[in-house]
């Protein structure tokens, strides 16, 4: 099957904003392979990317930061 | 001067269980996730969690990352958007690619709807800097999402993300000129993962023109940033 009618759908999809039929449809589409389709979900992730930076920076707590790199240390630390 | 490692070297050494690797990925890149996050997330301690929650998969999907070679804050942005927008559904941690709503009488019937409705464009004015005029969805109303790892291969090359950040204020500059009715609808599907029937009933207009909206937004973004960027096909 031709993938004309997901032209426009990919960046939709990727943001979330698809019927769940046409994502199934593209998703399904995307996993036999198509090399067109898998060019434009790299572009989609593309304007994804553009568009999640529309918003300001903001600077967590550095308690987050704390937690994030303990509880990867407990997983890296070695046993015994 | 000390050059500062491209993040692809950082996320090779992190591949490799280096704890400050992912510590200077997270000093670099967490002030631009978290932003993303803030704007879509009501409270500040879902923010966090979630922030949190997109570096530890960070760390633990960082090998296949760094073997496909893939840019490292796309996967981040595009990670941190999915995993923000799946909470503020009331949906566990699924994957980068936020979910489509699939229960369309569920939305209607959710206890904020009609007010929501009623409200029309001035909610979605309020969205802008303002993440709490979007509250939490009720986690009844949603169906689970399966299991979706984000394919490596689906990233962008880092040099693509080099040359959008390089224009990144001439893209904006080109966004900020969409119709104001193109622009709610965006950034309703960025900021709130609405579908294009909840942006309808959020805006107060009928199903097929919100939709219209927000791929005339979609397709007016992807042209600029092909024209921008300097890779625009023949396709359009």
């Amino acid at each position: 099957m031709g993938c004309q009618h997901l032209e426009e759908l990919h960046e939709l999809w990727l943001l979330g904003a698809l019927s769940e039929q046409s994502s199934r449809d593209l998703r399904e589409h995307l996993a036999r392979g198509c090399p067109h389709c898998l060019a434009r979900v790299r572009e989609a992730t593309e304007m994804v990317y553009l568009l999640g930076l529309g918003s300001k920076p903001a600077r967590p707590h550095p308690r987050v930061k704390a937690q994030l790199l303990n509880k990867v240390s407990h997983k890296t630390a070695p046993h015994g | 001067m000390s050059k500062e490692l491209p993040p692809e070297d950082l996320l090779n050494r992190m591949a490799r269980q280096d704890v400050a690797a992912l510590g200077e990925l997270y000093d670099r890149y967490a002030p631009r996730v978290y932003g993303l996050i803030t704007r879509i997330l009501p409270t500040p301690e879902a923010a966090e969690e979630v922030l949190q929650e997109v570096f530890l998969r960070l760390w633990s999907e960082g090998r296949s990352l760094s073997q496909e070679g893939g840019s490292v804050v796309a996967w981040l942005v595009v990670s941190a958007r999915a995993a923000a927008v799946d909470r503020l559904r009331g949906l566990p941690p699924g994957g980068p690619i936020a979910s489509p709503r699939v229960d369309k009488a569920r939305i209607v019937k959710a206890p904020d709807a009609s007010a929501r409705k009623a409200k029309g464009a001035a909610a979605v004015k309020s969205l802008e800097g303002k993440p709490e005029a979007l509250k939490p969805r009720p986690a009844e109303g949603a169906a689970t999402p399966a299991k979706r790892p984000f394919p490596p291969a689906w990233l962008p090359l880092p040099k693509e993300i080099t040359l959008i950040d390089d224009r990144l204020m001439l893209l904006h500059k080109a966004i900020n000129q969409l119709p104001e009715p193109q622009r709610q609808a965006l950034d309703l599907a960025v900021y709130g993962g609405r579908s294009g029937a909840e942006i309808g009933t959020e805006m107060g207009e009928p199903l097929g023109k919100a939709q219209r909206s927000l791929r005339a937004a979609v397709t007016f973004v992807k042209h600029r940033r092909r024209a921008v960027c300097g890779t625009w096909a023949a396709n359009i």
